[in-house]
């Protein structure tokens, strides 16, 4: 052990910073009464070599793809190969989603990422009457298989990552079986497939709502009946990202965003290991997705200090023995929450400078924000120019050329420091909950995340947080002045499809289908199967999900 | 006289996801001293029965997820159906100002866009009663 500084220099160091603050820098003169990052953690006016005297260079730091991961999970990062260029698509029936997605191709997107429709996401039919004014909005309507397999018509899925935005477990199952089954329609084996499902069941029961939703207990199940197949099945396949970035939407900080993905990705990687996986059978394959939020050495700091906290849980509490599993690989998406409607074209700069954030805190993949996000679901334009955001950034900037940049900043380390030890108390408080199932079930989560959104909208209230456009410098009549996306006719469209579907298909053989999923949602073994075979029998999205509904249960969400 | 205390229903619309701005202003309006039911998700028939059964004075509804055209004013439209014509129905969340318009225009009282500061909806939901 040796730290970075001499020991007597740092002293003095630390000596004369002191002086300097007492006698030379104006606490009177100071803007404000006190100086704090985004999330509530005090920054001082000035850090020196004294702020990271103790720090030990090889702990703390060490190289890009060795432990402890702070400067990077590959040892070439970006100087081998640029971060994935991931913009969010998905709107309308898929046939419309399809050419969006092959446009992104053809400006130079290097990875897909698909959102589904509201309906879709929480099992239903675009022709249900409770799909009303949702079907199409939100991402792509999805009814069945066929519809995924004109979602990926002439995109070649067996040579890019799709990361397929499928939040919720209890949909997750039956649309990664759809894709699954368009893959092997079109003769490409489920081992050679890449890319993300969501599968999040915090995301199911605590960051979002709907109507119906499962217990925490079962979509947490489902989640790992999902995990488990891909162990089986399709190795290459991240089954699961924790998304952090929709707890951070729905108001936590950046702390809690952390918190909570690192011990959801534990009680999951713990109940694998339960049904007798070893851990370095699946934990190289978990993935994380987080926010670029506002505050932008706070957010560097984060990325830093989650690297660091992940690849201490996967050794000394998981029992890992490969380094891979130790990775925390993450897709980051600049923060919507962060968009403003007002002054929208705003967003522009926001967005870039938070897209600079993520890639100089080594993410594996990025999504940047179009700037009417606020507003609608981006058009061709917004879109197009959030894409070329990530391209200057990679090719104009100059930030790609070395890795962690800052690296050794004084007040990036301290950052990182203060971050890590947040984080690693936070875990302690979602322990003595009984873990973060438990907590969801208490409520528990529902209530931190709650409370942080109060303190951070009365922050901004109260004009303590300044929101450009929206609390200081807003015009007075200013008009919107960007175009409105429109979303496509979906219901017509999809109804079609729907209505020919269920009269080709064979009753005898979906109804046998859907028996053997009831069986397997009663005896408690791994769904997966069995959703596939639904699928391959044409079930529709909400066929599946109504015997989930009925076989697992529904539940109120512990809100207020 | 003691003033009387209002009681506000706030509804997530349909199928739309996000929580966190029902939760700000039903915290909002709790701080102000009204009674608020949070119901949660739900369809405008739903929304209206539980309005009349436990007598609202305001139904407040919050969507994000672009179905406001279709089911706010189905809800407006049930409230006549039902004979409460009378109870204010106001909607916030992402509604681009062209949109609060045609919404006004079908019966919603008001709309909050994004960025409204909660003031502004309390001291709204006070002037209504």
């Amino acid at each position: 052990m040796s730290s970075l500084f001499n020991k007597n220099e740092s002293r003095r160091l630390g000596l004369a910073a002191e002086h300097w603050l007492k006698e030379c820098y104006r606490k009177d003169e100071e803007r404000r009464d006190s100086f704090i990052t985004l999330s509530g953690i005090p920054v001082a006016p000035l850090y020196t070599p004294a702020d990271i005297a103790e720090m030990d260079y090889a702990d703390a730091l060490g190289f890009p793809g060795k432990e402890p991961f702070t400067r990077g999970v590959y040892p070439t990062m970006y100087r081998g190969r640029l971060w994935t260029v991931r913009q969010l698509a998905g709107f309308g029936p898929p046939e419309e989603t399809n050419k969006r997605l092959r446009f992104l191709i053809k400006q130079g997107a290097t990875g897909l990422n698909i959102t589904f429709s509201y309906p879709t996401l929480r099992g239903y039919n675009s022709d249900d009457p409770e799909s009303e004014g949702d079907a199409g909005r939100g991402g792509v309507a999805i009814d069945s298989v066929q519809d995924m397999q004109v979602l990926f018509s002439r995109i070649p899925i067996d040579q890019m990552s799709v990361s397929l935005v499928t939040c919720n477990p209890s949909t997750a199952v039956s649309l990664f079986s759809m894709y699954l089954a368009v893959a092997e329609k079109r003769r490409m084996a489920p081992g050679k497939l890449t890319g993300t499902t969501q599968n999040d069941f915090l995301m199911e029961t605590a960051v979002t709502v709907a109507p119906e939703p499962m217990s925490p207990r079962q979509s947490f199940r489902l989640s790992c009946d999902l995990i488990e197949y891909c162990i089986r099945q399709v190795p290459r396949w991240n089954p699961i990202s924790y998304t952090g970035y929709n707890y951070r939407e729905a108001g936590a900080t950046a702390v809690q965003e952390i918190g909570f993905v690192i011990a959801n990705a534990i009680a999951g990687a713990e109940e694998t290991m339960r049904r007798g996986w070893g851990p370095d059978t699946f934990l190289p394959r978990l993935s994380f997705f987080l926010s670029a939020h506002n505050d932008f050495f706070e957010e560097i700091a984060k990325y830093r200090a989650a690297r660091r906290v992940w690849g201490r849980v996967v050794r000394e509490r998981l029992g890992s023995k490969d380094q891979r599993s130790a990775l925390f690989r993450f897709h980051v998406q600049t923060a919507g929450v962060a968009l403003t409607a007002q002054q929208p074209l705003n967003n522009v700069a926001r967005a870039a400078f938070q897209g600079l954030a993520a890639v100089l805190g080594g993410a594996q993949s990025l999504h940047v924000d179009g700037y009417d996000e606020a507003l609608c679901t981006p058009t061709e334009k917004a879109a197009l120019l959030a894409l070329r955001t990530q391209q200057i950034i990679q090719y104009e900037t100059g930030v790609v050329n070395t890795i962690d940049p800052l690296g050794g900043s004084y007040f990036v380390e301290s950052l990182t420091d203060e971050l890590e030890q947040r984080v690693w108390d936070y875990l302690e408080e979602i322990e003595a909950q009984g873990g973060i199932v438990a907590a969801a079930e208490k409520g528990w989560v529902h209530r931190e995340i709650a409370m942080s959104a109060h303190q951070q909208q009365c922050a901004i209230e109260s004009g303590e947080r300044k929101v450009v456009g929206l609390n200081c410098f807003h015009d007075e009549c200013e008009e919107e002045e960007v175009e409105l996306f429109e979303t496509p006719e979906t219901v017509k469209v999809q109804k079609a499809k729907l209505d020919r579907l269920r009269k080709e298909r064979s009753q005898k053989r979906l109804r046998t289908a859907l028996d053997s999923l009831r069986a397997r949602c009663a005896d408690g073994g791994n769904v997966m199967p069995a959703v596939l075979d639904c699928v391959r029998s044409l079930a529709t999205l909400r066929e599946v999900a109504d015997v989930l509904r009925q076989e697992l249960g529904v539940w109120r969400i512990p809100l207020v | 006289m003691a003033e009387k205390r209002l009681k506000i229903l706030v509804a997530k619309l349909g199928l739309d996801s996000h929580w966190r701005g029902a939760m700000v202003v039903t915290r909002a309006l709790r701080d102000a001293g009204m009674e608020v039911i949070y119901l949660g998700n739900q369809f405008p028939d739903a929304i209206v029965r539980t309005a009349l059964q436990e007598d609202v004075d305001v139904i407040g509804l919050s969507s994000l997820s672009g179905n406001h055209l279709v089911l706010a004013p189905r809800v407006v439209q049930e409230l006549e159906r039902s004979g409460a014509r009378r109870m204010p129905v106001i909607l916030g969340g992402a509604v681009p100002k062209r949109d609060s318009k045609a919404l006004t225009k079908a019966g919603v009282k008001a709309v909050f866009g994004p960025g409204t500061p909660l003031e502004d909806i309390v001291s709204y939901v006070r002037s209504l009663v």
